[in-house]
């Protein structure tokens, strides 16, 4: 079984001979404070994915955002955070130590509808060139015969509008300004569409993915009905097109408590979680459990257990198996793997996902 | 005569130049500046709160009303001060040195505010230094958040420091637990914003 069969069939309700085995990655901590990867000349993800052998996964896309993006720069130097404008137009504090963290916002760019009006003419448009990717070039990369999964990139409704306002400036917008939110959600669907109208005819994708990153620990980060009724009838439309060349698989990566949101996902064609942040909602058997068959989880090893110790981290394992068993799930760390994980308890934990999940007799 | 329950409505529903309206004509009626807070604006910002925590609101709508709220605040703030009112106490709030997140930590200052405690913000990446200089502005007690599994030891370096100094400590965020508020030795811990006003209600008592 090559493994793209064995994803398909995993997450598709086929048989497989053992789990598909991934990782999401680790922050940029840990390839300089482990041992092996410091010792093994490991620096960066993809690196990381070869060394450990894991299964090859990928994806292609063009371009479904803002284009031009604004001119990343240093506005002011501090001694242990600089305050930029980032690539959103978002001004931000980030720091310069090393210590991953991600920004504080500060400031948008866009605040009226005349500020969006401005930049969707400059940074939106359908027919810039940038758009249209090569797709000469991507077939040499994945050949038609090949044998791992490969999917289609779905971008973003409602997340990356997140970006480029800020938190508390989508919620703002979103309550005094909604049609101006509504259109810019429309803009990024129409750009998804025409995306996937220029690729989904030359390949044959195993998957689709997308990113929002919509939820807090609290819940999300626009109202459930804003959710409901202008970003879930947009991942209808794309849904639509998926179904056109038999993708089944889409799964949109947005950590914190997805769940009052969860059922306009799965109405909307959304249907698996990634990497599924544990912490923040609920043991991914739960979701599975609630919308069996409905809504898939490709991560959901909580992080924080990982850095409980062997016995934890044993036990929590212990608990996905059942899930594991049943399909539709396939287990890796629920974000980067942060680096207060003990690299022996990370490898301990790779090995024994190895035993469990049928790697390893 | 003000309709409090329309100026509890309308900072609910977010609704600002309402809530600027209703606190105007109050101001004009010589209204009593007390009962705008205890009778609107408190209780509104409490049954927001108290939604959010049965989870039928959600960060957006806590922001929108405490939007609007602040709108009401602006206009009375001087008629507070020469009321001579007093604050619930008075919190320094921050996100721990080496973390810049900073939602979580802006919800529990709104809620906190809301609820009608003074807070002094020292925003985020905050190190002992920070929170000891509002302490000197007479911060009772020390709010501290992080969001990351890497920043959150830096909790037991302020509960060390401020704990032989009688000040209270209490923390939150996404991988904080009560385990590690019990762990730290911390004086309390929340999983919400709503939480938070709850927990020094109790310390206040």
């Amino acid at each position: 079984m090559t493994g793209r069969e064995r994803f398909l069939n995993q997450m598709n309700g086929g048989a497989f001979d053992r789990s598909f085995n991934m990782e999401f990655g680790y922050w940029d901590e840990n390839f300089t404070e482990w041992k092996i990867f410091a010792e093994n000349g490991i620096k960066n993800n993809a690196e990381a994915d070869a060394f450990f052998a894991f299964d090859k996964i990928a994806s292609v896309g063009s371009e479904v955002w803002m284009h031009p993006c604004f001119d990343s720069e240093v506005v002011e130097h501090h001694q242990d955070y600089d305050v930029i404008i980032n690539s959103d137009g978002v001004i931000c504090e980030v720091q310069n130590t090393g210590h991953a963290s991600i920004p504080h916002f500060l400031k948008s760019v866009i605040t009226t509808p005349d500020d969006w009006k401005k930049v969707k003419e400059e940074r939106f448009r359908l027919d810039d060139p940038a758009r249209i990717p090569d797709i000469e070039a991507l077939k040499t990369r994945h050949p038609a015969g090949r044998d791992y999964p490969l999917g289609i990139w779905c971008g973003s409704m409602i997340g990356k509008i997140r970006d480029m306002l800020t938190f508390e400036g989508l919620a703002y917008a979103a309550y005094d300004y909604p049609e101006m939110v509504e259109d810019m959600v429309e803009t990024c669907c129409q750009l998804v569409e025409q995306s996937l109208d220029m690729l989904l005819p030359h390949f044959q994708f195993d998957y689709a993915s997308g990113w929002e990153d919509i939820c807090f620990r609290s819940g999300p980060l626009v109202t459930v009905e804003f959710f409901r009724d202008v970003v879930m009838p947009r991942y209808k439309r794309i849904r639509r097109k998926l179904d056109q060349y038999g993708i089944k698989l889409w799964y949109i990566d947005c950590d914190g408590d997805v769940r009052p949101i969860l059922p306009y996902f799965i109405e909307g064609g959304v249907n698996c979680l990634f990497p599924y942040e544990v912490n923040s909602c609920a043991h991914p058997g739960e979701i599975l459990d609630a919308y069996d068959g409905q809504m898939k989880i490709m991560g959901g090893v909580d992080k924080i257990r990982l850095a409980a110790g062997r016995e934890e981290i044993r036990k929590y394992l212990d608990s996905l198996v059942p899930y594991v068993e049943r399909g539709g799930y396939i287990p890796f760390c629920d974000h980067r793997c942060p680096p207060n994980v003990p690299e022996d308890d990370y490898l301990f934990y790779l090995d024994l996902k190895k035993r469990m999940f049928g790697l390893k007799d | 005569m003000t309709d409090f329950e329309a100026l509890k409505t309308a900072i609910i529903k977010g609704k600002r130049n309402d809530v600027t309206a209703i606190v105007s004509a109050a101001i004009e009626q010589k209204e009593d500046v007390n009962k705008l807070l205890d009778l609107g604006m408190i209780p509104a910002m409490r049954e927001i709160g108290d939604k959010f925590s049965r989870n039928e609101a959600y960060v957006p709508e806590l922001l929108i009303a405490a939007r609007a709220m602040q709108s009401g605040l602006a206009l009375i703030e001087p008629l507070i001060t020469a009321s001579g009112r007093k604050a619930k106490g008075k919190i320094a709030i921050g996100t721990v040195k080496g973390d810049l997140h900073d939602i979580g930590k802006n919800l529990v200052a709104i809620m906190i505010k809301g609820a009608g405690y003074d807070v002094i913000d020292v925003g985020v990446n905050s190190d002992i230094a920070k929170y000891e200089a509002a302490v000197a502005q007479g911060a009772q007690v020390v709010a501290c958040s992080s969001l990351l599994t890497t920043t959150m030891p830096y909790m037991k370096e302020v509960v060390d420091h401020f704990k032989p100094k009688g000040i209270k400590v209490i923390i939150g965020g996404a991988p904080v637990t009560q385990a590690y508020c019990d762990e730290i030795g911390a004086d309390g811990y929340s999983d919400d914003a709503n939480g938070a006003v709850k927990l020094l209600d109790k310390l206040f008592a």
